[in-house]
């Protein structure tokens, strides 16, 4: 009970900015990082949310390496690199907790599991291509995946920002892509430009709109 | 030019442009892979997406199975190191300039720009993988039933993916 009680406060300032760490454990060590990414990378199926809240409960609730704020912060950072979101995040928190040498190592162990059984299942795949079975379950798997991915874009979609702008680029990428056969990678250059060149042009028009209502503002008067 | 290095090269680009998330470098992957390369036939990249999706961990790991087909176990080691390396050299820049990137207009606005052009680029790879394989119809009520069931969220993308393999096993029998 006696050791109970002093821990109250602590518990309660836990997601404060400070607490990133209980002050009964110290950093871990590699081996440790490397144990904990290898697991998640074995068990995390389901990709996106799902892993997220996986490595939620690993890192945050678990072990207590990372705040929950922190956690939020670095979420919103992995979301502007380039890849999978959770390859970001796995790697950011790496970083943090050991350097580069964690960020590689817990990466390697990461993808081990995935790299195996995909190498594994792609041998077989490739031996038995034309076995009707293996033929028809990968019929079934390409139209669920064609099934995840428009599930994919109607999220995005809902996350897209309300703005001309953002919606005629969006259209002229499908034209493109759908009439051309042009490189993606040009595409997504031209959104970001786009979205670069929106917040340099808009307070040249913005300036410009103020400036006329002012000025019938005062002709009204 | 030797294999590896265009092996190398390709998915060294699909990491670095492989904005707004691992679902994003589908349609990088298929135009490097099928259309540039003709290192996978369509139907083939077809699979190499799905069994991404049946192993744990990221969609990328297709890269894994697009190198092996290529160049065997070697192939295999190049594309998975090539296709990953972008993600961490950008994270170790994120997280060296974390505070000048947080609030920074200019990341926010490209990222809102590269969002929709992400969006039509990965229903152009649906709409390509739909299209080249045969049609039959239970194809179609298993790409409307995974849909749907994915943006109720109501069962986890890992399910699904094993359910519409399920189905395709079934129907073999019922075509044999």
């Amino acid at each position: 009970m006696d050791r109970e009680n002093p821990r109250e406060p602590e518990g309660k300032k836990r997601g404060g900015l400070f607490a990133v760490l209980p002050s009964n454990q110290g950093p871990p060590t590699l081996w440790k990082i490397v144990r904990v990414w290898l697991k998640i990378g074995t068990i995390g199926f389901g990709g996106g949310y799902a892993v997220l809240d996986l490595i939620h409960s690993e890192l945050v609730v678990r072990h207590q390496w990372i705040s929950e704020q922190r956690f939020e912060n670095m979420t919103a950072l992995s979301e502007m690199g380039p890849g999978a979101l959770t390859v970001n995040l796995m790697a950011a928190i790496a970083y943090r907790l050991g350097g580069v040498p964690a960020m590689v190592m817990a990466t390697l162990a990461l993808i081990l599991p995935s790299f195996l059984l995909i190498v594994a299942l792609a041998g077989v795949f490739l031996a038995w291509e034309n076995n009707p079975f293996v033929k028809s379950a990968m019929e079934g798997l390409t139209a669920g995946v064609v099934g995840l991915l428009i599930a994919v874009v109607w999220d995005m979609a809902k996350r897209i920002p309300r703005h001309w702008c953002c919606f005629s680029v969006g259209i002229a990428a499908l034209v493109l892509g759908l009439a051309f056969p042009v490189n993606p990678i040009w595409l997504v250059l031209m959104g970001g430009l786009t979205g670069a060149a929106r917040v340099w042009l808009e307070p040249l028009f913005t300036k410009r709109a103020a400036k006329g209502e002012s000025g019938h503002q005062k002709v009204g008067k | 030019m030797n294999i590896f290095y265009e092996l190398a090269f390709s998915f060294l680009k699909i990491g670095f442009f492989g904005f707004g998330g691992g679902f994003a470098m589908i349609p990088l992957m298929q135009n490097a892979a099928v259309y540039q390369s003709g290192w996978l036939t369509s139907s083939q990249f077809g699979a190499a997406i799905a069994l991404g999706q049946v192993t744990p961990g990221p969609v990328a790991i297709s890269a894994t199975f697009i190198g092996y087909k290529v160049a065997g176990l070697p192939g295999a080691l190049v594309a998975t190191v090539a296709i990953f390396t972008p993600s961490l050299l950008c994270m170790y820049l994120l997280e060296k300039f974390y505070l000048k990137v947080r609030g920074n207009e200019i990341t926010q606005a490209i990222m809102h720009g590269v969002l929709p052009v992400v969006a039509a680029i990965i229903l152009t790879a649906a709409i390509s993988l739909a299209r080249q394989s045969p049609h039959y119809f239970w194809q179609t009520a298993v790409i409307a039933a995974v849909a749907a069931l994915a943006i109720s969220r109501r069962v986890s993308y890992g399910l699904l993916v094993a359910g519409s393999m399920a189905v395709g096993i079934l129907m073999a029998f019922v075509r044999v």
